[in-house]
């Protein structure tokens, strides 16, 4: 293969039939992979009458052309469904080496439609495809599966749900290389709908560049670059992502006991520097990667394991008061065995911890309490008590509760890491992200804090909506090609258009990969739209737009969304109500899908 | 004024507060360097602060205010970050 490999792997678990179809290659040109392809796909295959955890929803896995090139980081893969949690389109990447695995069994793509009779997974190898028991294997947790089915990094990966992907729990991730996620949205919940336990793969076909002398010097000159980066050569590697933990409460941004102020007194001892001085064991790299970001760490009674990254850090720490390092990494542990997303999981219990403050929830639940954390992650997994609930995500469980509005979320997706009162750009972000409130997808950390590529004003909201708009065309691309965003710290659109002209043979230059990235985003927009969903949907929870904050560098602040917002509209070429316009949807090629509706 | 070091500046400097004097955030600075020499050139590129090193006065960047210039007294608190990623 020499970028794709043309086939995408095409199950149905209620009917057991195995197929290989071609992959329309006009479509690759136009979505690439990842992201992109798993949007087109899913456009054509689940439409609005389909409930999210019914055999009519599909799991969408791809890669894109690049994976498995040993270009640096080009190891992600994509799943792409519809959310059992936000209703919406829902992609979601990881890294690891499972991806590049797949893509070496010679598929682009791999579809699992319907619902098995009972658990079984799927082994994809050069010998076939085959659908197995899996029995045996239901009820074990992530660790033990992966285990169990005989994962070796670079020859045998394994990707699976743990017990809260078979409960169906909302906020289930699809795990893979035993601690790598798929993690948002509640894709391991659709897994478990499906009674798909696990997927094995083992590949021995090559990506192999199309120009092999302009791959190789392409290669060589990206290494430098991320070599000669103090970002990617220093400051990942040396204190991991968890860095940022303490730059994010300087500024006043960092959300705190579910949001209610937006500094916390004790960052430092959950942030990157406090990782490495006290559990840091060593780091490690994905599949291809020079940055080695990936913590290894080991606490206090001897437990070891991966991670905790920013956003579990914040999730388990700041978000729920709790500033015990040993149980945030515990508590980071046992979600990737139960197979949950660290985000929505510390953010849904910080939620159930303000709501019990207030005496809307039942018990004595309260921020700060670091002993209980261990005790409802696993009592989510199994839906057990007030885990039931937790399970359900913070905004179903809050409105049963007659308080859908201490949710911090978006279109019910737990928000990630930054108080957007402090961020307007970021607060613009989170409100129009297509999947619901992420910082994957555009995060204004950047350019609103680290002067990535330039610093801009954080409180300003006039001429964001152009520089979010951008950031979110980027982000859509990079997650189809199927790149590692960190690399794009130091290595420029540039770069992977010519990486990705020399791995296919087919001729991409920069601008074309931001159109690209615009069409993705708004092919995502469009199914949102056809979903239901409207301008409505585009906000932010209450207390971010009426409750300034209240001390610190960002006291006095709300996001001011409305202006924002219309000026995003206006930039992106939608019209008031946030639909896209038919000039739009012509100039980007979309027009004919809404046509033949 | 009490300056905060983050990330490797920390190693750098021994600890992670320091207290100095100045009315400048360059003055600041590099009153704090003449203790610790080992920051001159983690910080400063010349005369300029090196690339990607974020300089905070009460959690506002300086490069928003008059940059190096900016004005600083007693009780502020300056907050200095080497280059730093992630999120």
């Amino acid at each position: 293969m020499q970028g794709w490999a043309g086939k995408i792997l095409d199950i149905n678990l209620t009917s057991g039939s195995i197929e290989t179809l071609p992959l329309d290659m006009e479509m690759a040109r136009l979505f690439l992979g990842g992201r992109g392809l798993g949007a087109r796909l899913l456009w054509d295959l689940v439409g609005p009458e389909v409930h999210p955890l019914s055999p009519e929803n599909a799991l969408i896995f791809t890669t894109g052309p690049i994976t498995a090139s040993a270009s640096q980081t080009s190891n992600r893969f994509n799943v792409s469904t519809k959310s059992p949690l936000t209703d919406t389109i829902l992609h979601a990447n990881s890294g690891g080496w499972w991806g590049m695995q797949f893509k070496r069994t010679g598929y682009d793509v791999l579809i699992v439609r319907g619902k098995a009779a009972a658990p079984v997974l799927i082994e994809i190898t050069a010998d076939g495809v085959v659908i197995k028991d899996a029995a045996d294997l239901w009820g074990k947790t992530v660790f033990e599966t992966t285990e169990a089915l005989g994962q070796s990094r670079n020859k045998r990966n394994v990707l699976c749900i743990g017990p809260a992907g078979e409960n169906q729990v909302r906020i289930a991730a699809i795990m893979n290389d035993k601690e790598r996620a798929l993690a948002r949205g509640g894709a391991g919940a659709v897994m478990g709908s499906k009674n798909l336990k696990a997927i094995v793969v083992e590949g021995k076909e090559k990506n192999q560049p199309a120009d092999q002398d302009q791959f190789k010097f392409l290669l060589y000159e990206t290494g430098k670059l991320l070599k000669a980066s103090p970002l990617t050569s220093q400051a990942l590697p040396e204190f991991g992502t968890a860095v940022v933990m303490n730059v994010v409460n300087e500024i006043g941004a960092l959300p705190t006991r579910n949001f209610q102020q937006s500094q916390f007194e004790s960052a430092d001892k959950i942030s990157g520097e406090e990782i490495t001085d006290s559990i840091l064991v060593k780091n490690q790299a994905c599949w291809a990667c020079p940055i080695t970001c990936t913590r290894i760490t080991k606490t206090k009674s001897g437990k070891e394991g991966e991670g905790p990254e920013f956003e579990s850090a914040w999730a388990f720490g700041a978000q729920c008061g709790v500033d015990d390092l040993d149980v945030i990494t515990e508590a980071n542990y046992l979600c990737n065995d139960m197979g949950l997303d660290t985000i929505s999981m510390g953010n849904t219990i910080g939620c159930a911890m303000e709501l019990s403050e207030k005496g809307l929830l039942p018990g004595d639940l309260g921020f700060g309490q670091a002993d209980k954390l261990l005790d409802l992650i696993h009592a989510t997994a199994y839906r057990q008590g007030i885990g039931d609930e937790l399970a359900e995500g913070s905004y179903r469980m809050a409105a049963k509760h007659n308080a859908p509005e201490l949710s911090m979320s978006v279109k019910k997706l737990e928000m990630p890491a930054y108080d957007p009162r402090g961020m307007q750009g970021q607060g613009l972000v989170f409100a129009t992200g297509n999947r619901g409130a992420c910082h994957e997808t555009g995060n204004m950390l950047g350019p609103e804090v680290l002067a990535l590529p330039r610093l801009i004003d954080r409180f300003a909201t006039q001429g964001k909506a152009g520089i979010v708009s951008v950031h979110q065309n980027s982000a859509a691309v990079i997650d189809s090609l199927v790149y590692c965003k960190f690399a794009n710290m130091a290595v420029a659109e540039e770069f992977f258009a010519r990486t990705l002209t020399a791995v296919t043979g087919v001729p991409f230059t920069a601008d074309d990969l931001m159109v690209i990235g615009e069409r993705v985003w708004t092919l995502e927009r469009l199914y949102n739209l056809r979903e239901g969903f409207t301008k409505e949907d585009d906000t932010l929870p209450s207390r971010l737009l009426n409750e300034p904050v209240a001390a610190g560098p960002s006291e006095g602040f709300t996001v001011k969304l409305a202006p924002m917002l219309q000026e995003y509209y206006a930039f992106r070429g939608w019209d008031k109500n946030g639909v896209p316009k038919p000039e739009k949807l012509k100039e980007l090629g979309l027009d004919s899908l809404i046509s033949n509706q | 004024m009490k300056i905060k070091l983050y990330g490797s500046l920390r190693q750098k400097a021994g600890a992670a507060e320091h207290e100095t004097t100045g009315t400048t955030v360059h003055e600041a600075l590099a009153n704090l360097c003449t203790y610790h020499d080992a920051l001159r050139t983690a910080i400063f590129d010349g005369a300029a602060l090196r690339a990607h090193v974020r300089v905070m006065v009460n959690g506002h960047d300086c490069e928003l205010a008059d940059g190096l210039e900016t004005a600083v007294s007693a009780n502020d608190q300056i907050a200095i970050f080497p280059p730093i990623a992630g999120g």
